[in-house]
């Protein structure tokens, strides 16, 4: 073979090796958004994805991001607030960029940082293993206090003692960053939230009162006004503000040395907070955002949206699509039929998402909050606020995702290849409270959740819902990113609840649900 | 059951002799067993068996209801008064009632029963999924809604518990309203006073809440109200001292009383 053609022929071959490494993702390299870029973000744009585009609308109109914190390096590490919060990731990060990332820049992109984008700070950061979590499931590390501080600094005393049954990341037992180190800490694995659609993560005007709603517990306020919040930023809640949460991220993931500046923590925030994020459009069903469409799709609808409205009724809806695709004309034109076709199974994933029954049980912070245990209701019973599926109220609730014996785990077994990636946690509560109402006085977690910061043994593996908003473009999915997809997202809460979907439910809640 | 052996199934539960062999009214029904989970063409119903009856509970609505339902994995302390009328559900009504999920799990309560065709519930406020756009309960839209009138002067507040427990979610309701009168005062007072209780159930057997929960009770109300930041002087009694229980309304012993002074 001449020279030339084997230098095309190992140009093809790697070009295919990339295509297959980036076929979900086709730009995910070059839609990158690097720390320091200075580029304009316009006031609308969209990235491409595997199911369509997702738009990015910036209320505030284009910016020149040159100088503006959430884009500039303001720690030590090179990393930015948008290192994490990827426009075309819906202002998260998908495990597709991460990987894009760690081929383009051989491991060494500020993403990988040792601080929480290794498994362990302590591991040889060169080596991919150390950034397994990262690369295949999306996860960063949280490392907190053990035992709880309160936002003072004094120390909650927890209800429950923690043990590490398992290790994999060799870091809640290492002699620097463990458990049972000079300064105790938890290390659990997490993905990023989006930085988008805030307004809605953020409004208190509903559910909201001086103690919370699901345990009655004092509801915390903003340390600046005094006011209370609603508690649904964070997988754990331990931050009360956009404002707090950017000095803590600043001081983790950053590293910066000491707190951002009013001026920074005010442009950044500001930033935060006119930021829409949501799929605009489908390979299938095409635009999702054009006139006289489902009104509840596309960025657009969400910053017009109405916050603190409790959507799981037949008047605000929680995602309301109107009848617009419930039965869309054929006209013998494949493309069009095609496209009929797959409106009407987001129509029809609509009504899976809001009027298939099937029982809740032993969801803690659900079952007990008045309505009994079982339940028998639907996604939006939980997944109830209008126009992004959280929750009203404080919103955290264990429905298995970390907790044994739902949370997907590796079988442990002499033909098994994979090893168990995430830690896990003995808990151990206490005689005097009241046991855990569905997991006793013993409980085995991959992430105690929200116990970490309450101390609470009734918390334990509960985790803020999320967003439903630009699912599309940030898999994989849950807290801990043990769904890879949302067919595999579907999979679990079938599995959990015995919903007993079918293939063609299944498929039209995936289809749904990636539109949103 | 025997009283014996849901002595041994119960641990939390102190059983004495009931005092001078009291007998509750025949017309109550207090006991403890299982919940039964009954389901409807619509939103299922809530049973419990005692004595080889079916005693109809409740049904599931929302959160804005009276009635919360049980727990499966729990039993449930069942304390109501027979109601005349048709059955519900296959059980005899109890109206009104109180029921209280114990702590501890018990993993024999797990029956689920299907749907039959006799069984309905067209009475139910709303349907097992989304709401027609209010809660069960609340007020329908466009009906006159009365203000409660402004609160003056020495005000008491009463926390009503579930059998052994301590504050849960449903109190929030009641602690924002204490929050919200005392911290409108300039110089409120609290006197704090809680109890705990006991059941006679009516196979003569009395259930007693542990000695120390009164105060426990007491000591939690305290740290909760000041934890949502509320500055008041605060006096705090917890009373070990039962009240003799006579099978009718005994859970209104389990309580505490908020007194706010401005």
């Amino acid at each position: 073979m001449p020279r030339s053609a084997a230098r095309l022929a190992s140009a093809a071959a790697a070009l295919a090796v990339a295509s297959a490494v980036f076929a979900e993702r086709p730009n995910a390299v070059a839609q990158w958004w690097a720390p320091g870029d200075g580029r304009t973000l316009p006031a609308t744009t969209s990235f491409t994805n595997e199911h369509g585009r997702t738009g990015i609308l910036n209320t505030g109109g284009a910016i020149d991001t040159h100088g503006q914190p959430f884009f500039e390096p303001i720690g030590t590490n090179g990393r930015a607030c948008v290192t994490c919060h990827q426009p075309a990731d819906a202002m998260s990060l998908s495990v597709d960029s991460v990987r894009a990332r760690w081929d383009a820049s051989g491991g060494k992109d500020p993403l990988f940082a040792s601080i929480d984008g290794a498994n362990c700070p302590h591991l040889p950061q060169a080596e991919r293993a150390s950034h397994s979590l990262l690369l295949d499931r999306g996860l960063l590390r949280v490392f907190l206090p053990w035992p709880p501080r309160a936002r003072d600094g004094s120390v909650v005393a927890p209800e429950f003692t923690l043990e590490v049954v398992r290790d994999p990341t060799g870091c809640n037992t290492h002699p620097v960053y463990g458990l049972k180190s000079a300064t105790p800490t938890v290390s659990v694995y997490r993905r990023p939230r989006p930085v988008a659609n805030l307004k809605y993560v953020t409004a208190a005007e509903f559910g909201v009162g001086p103690f919370n709603l699901k345990d009655s517990q004092p509801a915390p306020r903003d340390p600046a006004t005094g006011k209370l919040v609603n508690q649904n930023l964070m997988a754990d809640a331990r931050e009360p503000t956009l404002t707090t949460q950017a000095i803590s991220a600043a001081l983790t993931h950053l590293e910066m040395r000491k707190a951002p500046t009013a001026n920074v923590l005010e442009r950044i925030v500001g930033f935060e907070s006119q930021i829409y994020a949501a799929q605009s459009f489908d390979t299938g069903a095409g635009d999702l955002a054009e006139p006289g469409g489902p009104q509840a799709l596309g960025p657009a609808a969400l910053a017009a949206g109405r916050t603190s409205v409790l959507g799981n009724n037949t008047t605000a809806y929680v995602f309301p699509i109107g009848d617009v695709w419930r039965t869309v004309p054929r006209n013998g034109d494949a493309v069009h039929d095609a496209q009929a076709a797959a409106r009407e199974s987001i129509a029809r994933g609509h009504d899976v998402f809001f009027f298939r029954t099937f029982w809740i049980k032993d969801a803690m912070h659900i079952n007990t909050v008045g309505l009994g245990n079982p339940i028998k209701r639907t996604c939006s019973t939980c997944h109830g606020m209008h126009m992004t599926g959280m929750d009203t109220a404080n919103g955290w609730m264990d429905i298995g995702t970390t907790n044994l014996p739902w949370a997907t785990e590796k079988p442990l077994s002499p033909w098994a290849k994979e090893a168990p990636e995430m830690p896990l946690f003995k808990v151990t509560c206490d005689k005097a409270p009241a046991p855990h109402p569905f997991l006793g006085r013993v409980i085995y977690t991959q992430d105690p959740g929200r116990a970490l910061i309450t101390g609470r043994c009734n918390d334990v593996g509960t985790i803020v819902l999320q967003q439903f908003r630009g699912l599309a473009a940030r898999a994989p999915y849950f807290s801990n990113g043990s769904a890879r997809t949302l067919r595999e997202l579907v999979d679990f809460y079938d599995r959990r609840f015995n919903i007993q979907y079918s293939d063609a439910e299944k498929q039209d809640l995936v289809n749904f649900l990636s539109t949103l | 059951m025997s009283t014996a052996r849901l002595s041994t199934a119960i641990a939390c539960l102190t059983f004495a002799a009931a005092a001078g062999a009291a007998t509750p009214p025949a017309n109550h029904r207090n006991f403890i067993s299982c919940p039964i989970v009954r389901d409807t063409p619509t939103v299922p119903c809530w049973l419990a068996e005692y004595g080889g009856e079916l005693y109809y509970l409740g049904i599931q609505t929302d959160v804005s209801a009276e009635f919360h339902p049980p727990l499966l994995g729990h039993k449930v302390l069942v304390e109501g008064t027979v109601k005349d009328g048709p059955r519900i559900c296959g059980g005899i009504v109890l109206e009104p009632l109180k029921i209280s999920p114990l702590a501890e799990l018990d993993g024999t309560c797990n029956t689920i029963l299907p749907a039959e065709e006799q069984y309905t519930v067209p009475f139910a406020p709303r349907p097992p999924g989304p709401s027609g756009g209010r809660l069960a309960f609340d007020a329908a839209p466009g009906s006159p809604r009365t203000a409660p009138p402004p609160l003056t002067g020495p005000q008491e507040f009463a926390l009503y518990y579930d059998f052994g427990m301590l504050v849960g979610g449903r109190h929030s309701g009641i602690l924002s309203r204490i929050y919200d009168y005392a911290s409108s005062q300039r110089k409120p007072k609290l006197a704090i006073t809680c109890h705990r209780g006991s059941t006679l159930l009516s196979d003569g057997a009395l259930i007693v809440e542990r000695e120390d929960l009164a105060s426990d009770r007491a000591r939690e109300l305290v740290k909760l109200l000041h934890g949502a930041g509320l500055e008041a002087e605060t006096r705090v009694e917890g009373v070990a001292a039962l009240a003799p229980a006579d099978g009718n309304a005994d859970w209104r012993e389990r309580s505490c009383v908020v007194r706010v002074e401005p």
